[in-house]
């Protein structure tokens, strides 16, 4: 089922194009990646899904309707990269508060807080301020905040930023949970590793446009480069091999495959030269490695232009 | 709407339980009496008691008139002494005068003694000198009284006839003028206060949203105009709390001391402020006060909100784009006292009618009287172009608001804030 489709989004500022013409979906229960360098228009993306921003053309569709900021915004969980809360305002006070404005009613919004307190061992902040705790203290409550109204759609712009392995590991846990319950979790980040471990689709966004959509297994298959890892005491390299030899390091040689050439092609060779083989694999390229290979070659930031529309 | 509800309540009850409002509720009228009263005291206190050698020559002054005047008032001491003018002047100081009077010999009394100087080796105040000038006076007079042989009978008729000139309203007899512009100065600064305390409350509070980074997540939860509304409707509650907090005060120190029948200073002024409270249109005047309390509030403190969201921490940024209009509110100061001395004139009807300056200006006039000196058809236009007014600059500040709260980095120039406004 699909929660959210984005048709032909637009949006123009000033001097940038911000978002120029994206087009997406996203399947419920999906754990989507939303990558791209800086300034590419995630933020501008995201805002317009959140009703911060309205679309100077195309339509968003979420669950099945057109999105309508006023009543839909109670189903989406939005934790944006610039984050804080009130740092006077003591910490049970200041959920309650948030979660009342997601719409919660106050005696339901008090049993969540107090499950979600409990859960993530908080109890004992309740009466404290938000500027007596640590930074990665703060981003665990923050999350609490964005997920406490069990939004349809959760959407977590670099969550992980500023968390310990241990804290990481919690959050990272409690989007694997969210997504089982049936949320749909939408994940803006720069660390391809995380991303690699977490999410099942990916699309990548760049000038405002995107440029790669697909699972996470495809667009390694789609960028694989027949590069191969082979464990061997000696791997011979001559004209005739179905491969060539680009770097040996000890008993690991990396070679890549020669045009039209399958693996069974190289253990044959291999075999019939009688080099002892103890281990053969095949190296997919990182997400990083596509990352970089897709944004490289064009400027590293953004340069204005003028915005005719 | 509900929304508008929480946030309202949010920004009402941090403000009001924190400690600086408690303490600027209950210092500020002790500040502002403590100022009223202080400055009375030190002025009293500043007026040195002066010590005057006198040498006459005229004969006219003599020790018993003197010291009869200095036992009657005591603020100055005039002493005859018997010395040749060179001599004092050589001496005066060393025998404790603060300076001195010589009386020439060749006095006539039908034509008074003018320009007679209080010599001293510093400048005297005009104050000082005028009390001794007024004692010199006294005795002149007697003697006048005397070669003219004007008995108490006659002296009293010359002393009491008199003509006095009063400006009296027709439409309105009870707007008594003196105790109008003083209920209309009081009136006009507490609004000029509420709105630069108030409004600058209010530039603060969207500053702190922008700079813990909260303003996004909690746009995403409600209308970023909803966000700026309940703040302002939040701390114009605030302000309404505090100035009824005032009032009750006053009440009850009111009752108390009528309740306790105190004798004396404070009966009296009890009394005094009786009776001027009977002589103007109380109810008239407190709704006024709130409709322009308010009004002009909902103008400034959006303004305000909208430069509050368009600044990042920086302080010198947000006061330095809020210049021109903490000057506007400063402007319609000016407009008031302008309004107080000649309230039908152009510049005070003008001032009442135009929004940006109608709060303070229109507050200094009401207590004039109206329909006397306000007609009913000013104060309904100014009211409509008030309401009219704010409605205006909440809209235009909520779309500058809306841009600017999301924007990091380079602080806007007007230019670029009006661009977002009517884009």
């Amino acid at each position: 089922m699909t929660i959210l489709e984005l048709r032909r989004l637009k949006k123009y500022f000033a001097t940038q194009k911000a978002v120029d013409d994206i087009s997406l979906t996203i399947e419920q229960g999906q754990i989507f990646g939303l990558l791209g360098p800086n300034g590419a228009g995630k933020t501008t993306l995201i805002r317009m899904i959140t009703g911060i921003f309205y679309p100077d053309e195309g339509d968003i569709i979420f669950d099945g309707k057109k999105f309508d900021p006023v009543s839909d915004i109670g189903r989406i969980g939005y934790m944006p990269e610039e984050r804080g809360l009130y740092k006077k305002m003591k910490i049970g006070e200041q959920t309650l508060y948030l979660a009342q404005l997601k719409g919660m009613s106050r005696s339901e919004a008090m049993k969540k807080i107090k499950e979600w307190f409990i859960k993530f061992d908080m109890y004992s902040w309740w009466n404290k301020k938000v500027e007596d705790l640590s930074k990665g203290m703060s981003q665990k409550l923050q999350f609490v905040t964005t997920v406490l109204h069990e939004p349809r759609l959760v959407i977590l712009d670099e969550p992980f930023s500023g968390l310990d392995p241990v804290n990481t590991n919690l959050i990272k846990d409690e989007i694997y949970n969210l997504a089982r319950r049936g949320s749909t979790i939408i994940f803006s980040t720069h660390r391809m590793e995380q991303v690699e471990e977490i999410c099942d689709h990916i699309v990548l966004v760049n000038k405002g446009q995107k440029i790669l959509d697909g699972t996470v297994k495809n667009v390694k298959q789609e960028f694989k480069e027949n590069i191969f890892s082979i464990g061997a005491d000696n791997v011979p390299s001559d004209g005739a091999a179905p491969y060539d030899l680009i770097s040996t390091t000890g008993h690991q040689s990396i070679v890549r495959m020669k045009e039209g050439k399958q693996p069974n092609d190289v253990l044959h060779y291999l075999l019939n030269r009688n080099v002892s083989i103890h281990s053969f694999n095949e190296i997919l390229p990182s997400l990083n490695d596509i990352f970089i290979k897709l944004v490289e070659g064009t400027p590293a930031s953004r340069q204005f232009q003028k915005v005719t529309a | 709407m509900k929304k508008i509800l929480l946030i309202i309540k949010r920004e009402y009850l941090t403000r009001v339980r924190k400690k600086t409002f408690i303490i600027s509720t209950i210092l500020f009228p002790l500040l502002y009496l403590g100022l009223i009263f202080g400055m009375a005291y030190l002025g009293d206190k500043g007026k040195a008691r002066l010590n005057v050698a006198v040498i006459d020559m005229s004969g006219y002054f003599d020790k018993g008139k003197l010291e009869r005047e200095n036992q009657r008032d005591s603020s100055s001491i005039l002493t005859l002494v018997n010395m040749s003018a060179d001599s004092l002047n050589r001496s005066f100081k060393e025998m404790g005068y603060d300076g001195f009077i010589v009386i020439p010999e060749q006095v006539d009394w039908k034509k008074g003694i003018s320009a007679l100087s209080l010599k001293a080796d510093r400048t005297l105040s005009m104050g000082s000198a005028s009390q001794v000038e007024a004692k010199l006076n006294i005795i002149w007079s007697e003697l006048k009284n005397v070669n003219l042989g004007l008995d108490d009978e006659k002296r009293e008729i010359l002393e009491t006839s008199k003509v006095t000139v009063h400006p009296t309203n027709i439409n309105d007899e009870s707007a008594d003028s003196g105790v109008a512009s003083t209920i209309g100065y009081v009136a006009g600064f507490l609004i000029y206060f509420i709105l630069l305390i108030y409004g600058s409350q209010v530039m603060m509070g969207v500053m702190e949203e922008k700079t813990n980074r909260i303003a996004e997540v909690i746009v995403s939860s409600v209308k970023p105009f909803q966000l700026m509304l309940g703040k302002i409707i939040g701390i114009g509650l605030v302000a309404l709390t505090q100035f009824f907090l005032w009032i009750a005060f006053v009440f009850i120190v009111y009752n108390i001391t009528v309740a306790s029948g105190n004798a004396g200073g404070m009966t009296q002024m009890v009394g005094s402020v009786q009776e001027t409270f009977a002589s103007i249109n109380i109810p008239l005047i407190l709704f006024c006060f709130i409709f322009y309390f308010l009004g002009g509030f909902f103008f400034y403190a959006s303004l305000y909100a909208a430069i509050g969201s368009a600044v990042n921490e920086d302080m010198r940024e947000a006061q330095s784009l809020s210049f021109p209009v903490t000057m506007l509110v400063i402007f319609s100061i000016a407009l008031m006292s302008v309004a107080i001395n000649d309230p039908t004139g152009p510049v005070a009807v003008w001032g009442s009618i135009i929004p940006f300056s109608s709060p303070i200006v229109m507050m200094a006039r009401i207590p004039f009287g109206v329909p006397g000196t306000v007609p009913w058809w000013e104060l309904g236009l100014s009211m409509a172009l008030l309401v009219g007014g704010f409605i205006f600059s909440v809209w235009l500040s909520g779309k500058i608001y809306r841009t600017g709260i999301l924007m990091y980095g380079k602080k806007p120039s007007w230019k670029e804030m009006i661009k977002w406004a009517f884009r």
